[in-house]
């Protein structure tokens, strides 16, 4: 049974963020290779999004998403309020054209670039 | 021990007809992966489709036989 306090929070966060990322550490330095993947992949889209360590509290998101997503790995990616996926949908969908088109940005011409600077602060869960 | 051909066989059961893929990446039974091909992902969002991969091994999860499994799906047509 989750936290219902930390899941009231982590509603809050997917609810006033478009595009939000939970991952293990921060886009400037990730602790996992999943979560780095995934931030590569943003970053490639100049999109600007919020994301949010897991690490401190992991355990208990874990429960959280499982309830709210049924979802209970990270990295997790939600847009628009829905949970789009974990590292391996999030870069299938950024080659096929699908995750530019669910942020409603331009496809990206190339490969990933080297990450863009002016991303948000990432955000605290409290 | 990670059993690959009872992962198969779970996501073959929970998916009739599907072609299922299973390798270990790393030969540690820590990057497992499942390419799946199934008629039953048609009209289905790709973290839908995830979540009918994942829910079928699920039981491999919860009893800490597996922690990891990448998944590659493809709708059959």
């Amino acid at each position: 049974m989750a936290d219902p306090q930390l899941k009231e929070k982590v509603t809050e966060l997917i609810a006033e963020n478009p595009v939000l990322l939970f991952m293990k550490g921060t886009p400037e330095m990730p602790r996992c290779g999943f979560s780095m993947r995934v931030v590569q992949v943003l970053d490639s889209m100049d999109v600007e999004y919020g994301a949010v360590d897991v690490l401190p509290a992991l355990q208990p998101l874990r429960e959280v998403t499982a309830e709210i997503s049924d979802w209970q790995t990270f990295p997790q990616l939600y847009v628009n309020g829905e949970l789009v996926g974990g590292a391996d949908i999030v870069e299938e969908m950024a080659e096929s054209g699908e995750l530019a088109e669910a942020l409603g940005v331009e496809q990206p011409a190339a490969a990933p670039q080297a990450a863009a600077p002016g991303q948000s602060p990432p955000l605290q869960i409290e | 021990m990670v059993d690959l051909a009872e992962l198969k066989a779970m996501i073959e059961a929970a998916l009739p007809g599907a072609s299922v893929e299973m390798s270990d990446e790393t030969g540690d039974g820590n990057h497992l992966r499942a390419e799946v091909r199934a008629s039953q992902f048609e009209g289905l969002s790709r973290i839908d489709q995830h979540r009918l991969v994942k829910a079928a091994v699920k039981e491999r999860f919860d009893d800490g036989t597996i922690h990891a499994l990448s998944v590659k799906t493809e709708v059959a047509g």
